[in-house]
C-alpha cells in the first residue's frame, strides 16, 4: 500500500465487471492492427532470425503515405472548401501506403541488413537499432508533425458506432428515472422563476435559497438515477471504424495464408525459414524469398498504418514517433505467440490488444505502454517460446 | 619436458601489487589535478564538459563490461544510470537538509556526494543483479529487447514515481560538479576491467562471450559470470548516475530516454566492443559529439538534404567497391578516399542545386541539436557497414605496444642520420 | 573399481529415443572406445555424461556422485572433461588463453580480488599462466602460445582443445572423434598423446571415433552403438569380429 501512495495512489478496488466485455471488445478491435504488425516481425524472424527494430518506422511511413494522400486529396487543414470522402479515396490511400510501406521495406534490407547476413546476428540487430533511429530523428527533420486536426476527423465516413446490447437495462429503473427527471424539471423551473424575481438581489433570500437546494438536488438524482439505469445493462459499443478494420485485417491474413501455404514462393519461404543454407542448396533464391517476406511484412504494417491513422477513433497525431509503440506492442505480441510462427503473431496481437485494455481497465492508464514490456519479459522468462513456439535444441 | 628457469614467486607479486598501489595514488592525484587546472583555468562550460567526458568514459567502459567483454548484449545501460540519479535525489530529498545541519565539516557537499554514491552503486546493483538474473535463459536479441524494455519500465515508473516529481521532475540538492570524483570514478572503471582482464578471472568473461557451451564443460558457472557483469556495469552507470544528479541539479525522466543507451551503446561498438581502450576513448571523445552539434548554425534545409542524398550514394558506392574490390590496401584505401571526395563535391552541388526548388529552400533550416541522435545513428551504420569491430577491435593501449611502435619508428630515424 | 557407470542410460526427445538403456563402466586408467554408425547416439551419451543432458530414465554415476543431480559446470569440477565433435575453441583468444581457461576452476582467489589488483589474484593468475605454458610445452605446442587460436590450422586446433580439456586437471577425459580430419601421420602423434595422458598422467579416456584402424590400436575396451541402443561390448578384437557389428557399419 506505501508503494502505492507513492506512485499515483490508485486504488484497485473500483473495478467494475459490468464495463470488462467492453474493455475486452475494445482489446480484441485494437489488437488486430497489433497482429497485422506482428505478421511483419515473425516473418522476417522466421526467415533471417532477426528482429526488424526498423519495422515500426516502416509503419510510420506507411501512415505518412495515408496523410500525404489525403491532402493530395484535397483534405489539407487548411482547406477553403471540404471535400466529400469517396470510399475510392480510402482505397487509394490504403493502396498507397502498402506500396511505400513495402517499398520501405526492401531498401531497408537491401541495403542495411543483406549486406551483413554473413557476420553474426548481433552485427544485423545493432545495425536494426540504428536504423530505426535514424528513420525516427531523422524522419523528424523532413517530415512534418501532422497539424490538427488529424486524419481521422477529416476523413473517416464511418462515423457510427454499433451498439451491441448484452443485458438490457432493468426496465424497474426507467421509471424511477423518469419520475427523478419529472421532479427536476419542476425544481428547475421554480427555481429558474425565483431567480427571475430576486435578480437585483446580492444575496438569494431563504425562500431562494431553499429552492436553489433543491434544483441541485433533483439534478444529483436525476444523474445518479441515470446511471443506475445504465449501468443495470451491459451493451458494446464498436466504432464502425474499428470494426472495418478488424475485418480487413482478417482479409489480408486471408490473403497471407494463402500465399504462404498453396503457393510456390510460400513453400520457398517455409523451406528458407526452416533452414536457410539447406534451402539455398535446393536452388531457392535465397535473396528474392527474403525480399518478398519483406514486401509481404511491410506491406501488411502499412496496411496497419493506414487504417490506423483514418479510421481510428478518435484520431491521432502522426509524427515520425508514431510506429514507436505500436512498432513494440506489436513485437512483444509476436513474441507471445511465439516468434516465428505466423498464426501465433496473429493470436498474440489480438492478445496484446487485451491486455492492454484490461491494464487501462484496471485503473492504470498511464502504466499501459509499460505493460507490454512487462509481458514481454514475463513472456520470456516463463515461456520464451511463446504460446505457440517450439523448442530447437542447438546441436553440440 | 621443458625445464622452466626457477623464479621466485614472491617477486613478481610484489613488484605488481606495488605497482597497482601506486596506480591508484597516481589516479586519485590525477583526478583531484584535473579538477584543479579546470576549476582554476575554464569556463565553467569547459568545466561542465570535462566533467561530461569523465561520465561519459565511465559509461562506456562500464557497458564494454557486459557487452564487449562477457558478451551480453545489453542496450538499456542509462537505466541504471537514472536509477544512480534518482536513488540520490530520493536520498537527498530526504536527508540532505539534516545531514547540512548537523554535520558541520569542511568539503561537506563532497562528503555527502560520496555517500550518495554508495547508496547509488547499491541500489543499481541490485538493479543489475535483477537484469542479470533472466539473461541466462535468453539469446543475445532477446536479452537486448529484455534489457531495453526493462529501462523503458525504469523510466516509465519514474514518471509516475510522484515523490520525485513524476513526468516533471525535482531539484537536486546539494548542487555541485564534482569534477575530481568524475574522474576517479572513470579511472576506476578503466581499472578494474583491465584488471579484470589481466587475470584469470576475465577470461572467465571471456569465455562466456566465445562459446557458452565450451565454457560450461571447462567448469565456468556461466550464469554467475553473466550476473556478475551485468552488476559490477550496472554498479558504476548508478555510481555516475549520482554524480551527474548533482551536477544537473535538476532531473527528470526525460533526460533518461532511451536515446542514452542507444549513445552509449554507439560509442562502446565504435570504440571496439571488448577494448577498455577503445571505449575509454571513444566516450571521452564522442561525448562533444551533441555539444558540438548544437554550436553549430542552422543547416539550410537544402544542403541537408542534398547531404542526405549524397552521403547515400556515397556509403552505397564505397560498400560496393570495398566488397567487389582485390586491390591492394594502400590502393584501395587510395579509392575509397577518392570516393569520398567526389561524394563530397556530389553534396555540395546537390545542395546548390536543390536551393533553387522554392518548396525545399522555403522550408526552416535545421537546428544542430535536431541532428544529434541522426549523427550517432548515421555513425553506428557506417560502422557497421565497414568496421564492425570498431576503431581499436580486440586492441588494448599497452606499454609494451607502445614500444613496439616506438621501435618501429626510431631505428629508420637512426638509418635516415647514418646515411 | 568402477570410475564411471551408466546404469541402463536414457534420453528421450520428444518421441525419439536417443540413447536407450544403454550401460557400461569405466575403470580408472582405461582406455575405451565408444563406436558406432552416425547418429548412434555417442555425442549424446557425452553430453549425457557431462551434463548438458539429463537423462529421461536411468543413471550415470561418477566415483559414486550421481550426475543427473550436477549442473555441468559442477560436473567439470568433479574431474569429467571433454572436447567437442565440431571443435569449440574461444577462437580470438590465444592458445595460452584458451588453455589458461582450463585452469580457471581450480582458481584460488575471488573475482573481488581480481577486480581490485590483489595480491591473491596477481599471484594465482601467474601460477596458472605457468601451468598452462608448461603443459602446452609439455605437449609440444609451445610454439605457439600466442597465435589466436582461431588462425591455426584444424589438426593444431584439435591438439589445443586437448590441452585445454587436461589443463582442467580431469580424471576422466572424453575425446569426441579427436583424429577427425586428421592425416595418417597425424593421427599416430594423436594415439601417442593420448597413450601418454593415460601412462603419464594417470586419465581415464573414453574415445569416440570412426577411424576403426584408430580404435582398434588404442582401446582397450570397446562398447559399440547403433540407432541409440548397445550392441556390442568387449576386447577390440571380439567386437570387430561381432557380425552385429558388421552389420551395422556395413548394412545387411
Amino acid at each position: 500500500m506505501v508503494l502505492h501512495g507513492l506512485f499515483l495512489g490508485l486504488p484497485l478496488a473500483a473495478l467494475d465487471i459490468r464495463t470488462l466485455p467492453q474493455q475486452i471488445v475494445n482489446g480484441l478491435l485494437n489488437g488486430s492492427i497489433y497482429a497485422l504488425i506482428a505478421l511483419g516481425y515473425t516473418m522476417v524472424y522466421g526467415i533471417l532470425k532477426l528482429i526488424n527494430f526498423a519495422h515500426g518506422e516502416v509503419f510510420m511511413l506507411g501512415a505518412y503515405t495515408s496523410l500525404f494522400v489525403s491532402w493530395a486529396f484535397g483534405f489539407t487543414p487548411n482547406a477553403t472548401v471540404e471535400p466529400q470522402t469517396q470510399v475510392w479515396y480510402l482505397l487509394v490511400m490504403i493502396v498507397a501506403s502498402m506500396t511505400v510501406s513495402g517499398l520501405a521495406g526492401v531498401l531497408i534490407e537491401r541495403f542495411a541488413y543483406r549486406p551483413l547476413r554473413n557476420q553474426p546476428r548481433i552485427a544485423s540487430l545493432i545495425t536494426a537499432i540504428g536504423m530505426s533511429m535514424l528513420l525516427q530523428y531523422g524522419g523528424q527533420l523532413f517530415l512534418p508533425n501532422s497539424p490538427p486536426p488529424n486524419i481521422d476527423a477529416m476523413i473517416n465516413p464511418y462515423r457510427g458506432n454499433v451498439n451491441i446490447t448484452l443485458v438490457k437495462s432493468n426496465e424497474n429503473l426507467v421509471a424511477a428515472m423518469k419520475s427523478a427527471e419529472q421532479t427536476k424539471l419542476t425544481a428547475d423551473s421554480a427555481w429558474d422563476a425565483q431567480k427571475k424575481l430576486e435578480e437585483n438581489s446580492f444575496y438569494p433570500s431563504a425562500k431562494g435559497q431553499a429552492l436553489q437546494d433543491a434544483a441541485q438536488k433533483a439534478d444529483r438524482d436525476y444523474i445518479e438515477a441515470q446511471g443506475k439505469y445504465n449501468n443495470s445493462g451491459v451493451s458494446i459499443l464498436m466504432p464502425v471504424g474499428r470494426i472495418i478494420t478488424t475485418v480487413v485485417t482478417f482479409i489480408l491474413m486471408g490473403v497471407l495464408s494463402y500465399l504462404i501455404l498453396f503457393t510456390k514462393r510460400g513453400r520457398a519461404m517455409r523451406a528458407v525459414s526452416h533452414d536457410f543454407d539447406s534451402a539455398a542448396l535446393m536452388g531457392i533464391n535465397v535473396n528474392s524469398i527474403v525480399t518478398f517476406t519483406f514486401i509481404l511484412g511491410s506491406t501488411l504494417a502499412g496496411a496497419a498504418a493506414m487504417m490506423d491513422a483514418t479510421l481510428y477513433q478518435p484520431g491521432l497525431q502522426i509524427n515520425t514517433f508514431f510506429g514507436l509503440l505500436p512498432g513494440v506492442k506489436a513485437f512483444v505480441a509476436a513474441v507471445i505467440g511465439g516468434i516465428g510462427n505466423v498464426p501465433g503473431a496473429v493470436v498474440g496481437g489480438l492478445l496484446m490488444g487485451v491486455i492492454e485494455s484490461l491494464v487501462g481497465w484496471a485503473g492504470y492508464t498511464s502504466w499501459q505502454d509499460a505493460a507490454a514490456f512487462v509481458v514481454l519479459i514475463v513472456v520470456l522468462l516463463v515461456r520464451p517460446n511463446g504460446l505457440f513456439g517450439s523448442t530447437a535444441a542447438e546441436k553440440v | 619436458m621443458v625445464a622452466s628457469p626457477p623464479v621466485s614467486k614472491s617477486n613478481p607479486v610484489a613488484k605488481s601489487l606495488v605497482s597497482g598501489i601506486l596506480s591508484a595514488v597516481g589516479c586519485v592525484a590525477l583526478a583531484f589535478l584535473v579538477q584543479y587546472i579546470s576549476g582554476q583555468f575554464l569556463s565553467s562550460y569547459a568545466n561542465g564538459l570535462v566533467f561530461q567526458a569523465a561520465t561519459f568514459v565511465t559509461l562506456a567502459v562500464s557497458l564494454n563490461i557486459v557487452n564487449g567483454i562477457t558478451g551480453q548484449f545489453s542496450i538499456g545501460h542509462y537505466a541504471f544510470f537514472q536509477i544512480g540519479a534518482y536513488t540520490t535525489g530520493a536520498l537527498s530529498l530526504l536527508f540532505w537538509k539534516k545531514f547540512q545541519g548537523a554535520a558541520n565539516v569542511p568539503m561537506q557537499e563532497d562528503i555527502w556526494i560520496v555517500l550518495m554514491m554508495f547508496f547509488g552503486i547499491i541500489t543499481s546493483a541490485f538493479a543489475g543483479w535483477i537484469v542479470g538474473l533472466p539473461s541466462l535463459r535468453l539469446r543475445g536479441d532477446y536479452l537486448a529487447i529484455v534489457t531495453l524494455g526493462f529501462g523503458e519500465i525504469i523510466r516509465i515508473s519514474a514518471e509516475n514515481f510522484t515523490f520525485m516529481g513524476g513526468a516533471t521532475g525535482t531539484k537536486i540538492a546539494p548542487e555541485k560538479t564534482v569534477v575530481w570524483l568524475a574522474w576517479l570514478l572513470a579511472f576506476a572503471a578503466i581499472g578494474l576491467s583491465r584488471n579484470l582482464l589481466k587475470s584469470v578471472h576475465g577470461l572467465a568473461f571471456l569465455s562466456v562471450r566465445e562459446d557458452e557451451i565450451a565454457a560450461t564443460a571447462m567448469g565456468v558457472n556461466i550464469t554467475r559470470t553473466k550476473v556478475a557483469a551485468f552488476v559490477i556495469g550496472s554498479a558504476f552507470a548508478g555510481a555516475a548516475g549520482v554524480l551527474y544528479a548533482h551536477q544537473q541539479t535538476f532531473i527528470s525522466p526525460d533526460l533518461f530516454k532511451m536515446d542514452g543507451s542507444f549513445i552509449v551503446l554507439t560509442m562502446v561498438i565504435f570504440g571496439g566492443t571488448g577494448s577498455i581502450t577503445g571505449s575509454a576513448l571513444a566516450g571521452a571523445s564522442l561525448f562533444y559529439l551533441p555539444e558540438a552539434l548544437r554550436e553549430l548554425p542552422p543547416v539550410p534545409f537544402a544542403s541537408l538534404v542534398g547531404i542526405v542524398l549524397g552521403l547515400i550514394a556515397t556509403i552505397g558506392a564505397l560498400k560496393r567497391y570495398s566488397d567487389q574490390s582485390h586491390a591492394k590496401t594502400s590502393v584501395k584505401a587510395a579509392t575509397m578516399i577518392g570516393i569520398i571526395v567526389v561524394g563530397i563535391v556530389f553534396m555540395a552541388i546537390l545542395g546548390k542545386l536543390l536551393s533553387f526548388v522554392p518548396s525545399i529552400s522555403a522550408h526552416a533550416p535545421i537546428q544542430g541539436s535536431q541532428l544529434r541522435l541522426v549523427v550517432f545513428a548515421v555513425t553506428l551504420i557506417v560502422l557497421m557497414l565497414f568496421r564492425p569491430q570498431g576503431v581499436f577491435a580486440h586492441h588494448e593501449f599497452s606499454w609494451k605496444w607502445l614500444r613496439s611502435v616506438l621501435a618501429r619508428v626510431l631505428p629508420k630515424q637512426k638509418e635516415g642520420l647514418s646515411s | 573399481m568402477s570410475q564411471l557407470v551408466l546404469d541402463k542410460a536414457t534420453i528421450k526427445f520428444g518421441g525419439l529415443t536417443a540413447v536407450n538403456q544403454v550401460c557400461f563402466e569405466l575403470e580408472q586408467g582405461m582406455i575405451f572406445g565408444l563406436i558406432g554408425p552416425n547418429g548412434a547416439g555417442k555425442t549424446t551419451c557425452f553430453n549425457l555424461i557431462t551434463g548438458l543432458y539429463k537423462p529421461t530414465s536411468g543413471s550415470i554415476t561418477f566415483d559414486g556422485h550421481d550426475l543427473s543431480q550436477y549442473p555441468t559446470y559442477q560436473i567439470a569440477a568433479l574431474g569429467i572433461s571433454r572436447t567437442f565433435q565440431n571443435i569449440r575453441l574461444f577462437g580470438s583468444l590465444t592458445v595460452l588463453e584458451n588453455v589458461m581457461l582450463g585452469t580457471y576452476l581450480r582458481k584460488e582467489s575471488s573475482l573481488a580480488s581480481a577486480l581490485l589488483h590483489g595480491g591473491r589474484s596477481i599471484g594465482d593468475t601467474s601460477r596458472k599462466r605457468e601451468f598452462a605454458t608448461n603443459l602446452l610445452n609439455v605437449l609440444g605446442l609451445g610454439d605457439l602460445l600466442h597465435v589466436r587460436s582461431r588462425d591455426l590450422p584444424y589438426g593444431k586446433q584439435r591438439r589445443v582443445e586437448i590441452a585445454r580439456a587436461m589443463a582442467t586437471n580431469p580424471k576422466l577425459l572424453l575425446l569426441d572423434e579427436p583424429a577427425a580430419g586428421m592425416n595418417p601421420q597425424e593421427k599416430v602423434a594423436l594415439m601417442e598423446d593420448v597413450k601418454r595422458l593415460r601412462n603419464e598422467f594417470g586419465k581415464t579416456i573414453l574415445v569416440i571415433e570412426h577411424d576403426m584402424k584408430f580404435v582398434m590400436n588404442l582401446c582397450e575396451q570397446i562398447v559399440v552403438l547403433d540407432h541409440g541402443e548397445e550392441i556390442a561390448r568387449g576386447l577390440p578384437a571380439e567386437v570387430k569380429a561381432n557380425p552385429k557389428v558388421i552389420a551395422a557399419y556395413l548394412g545387411e
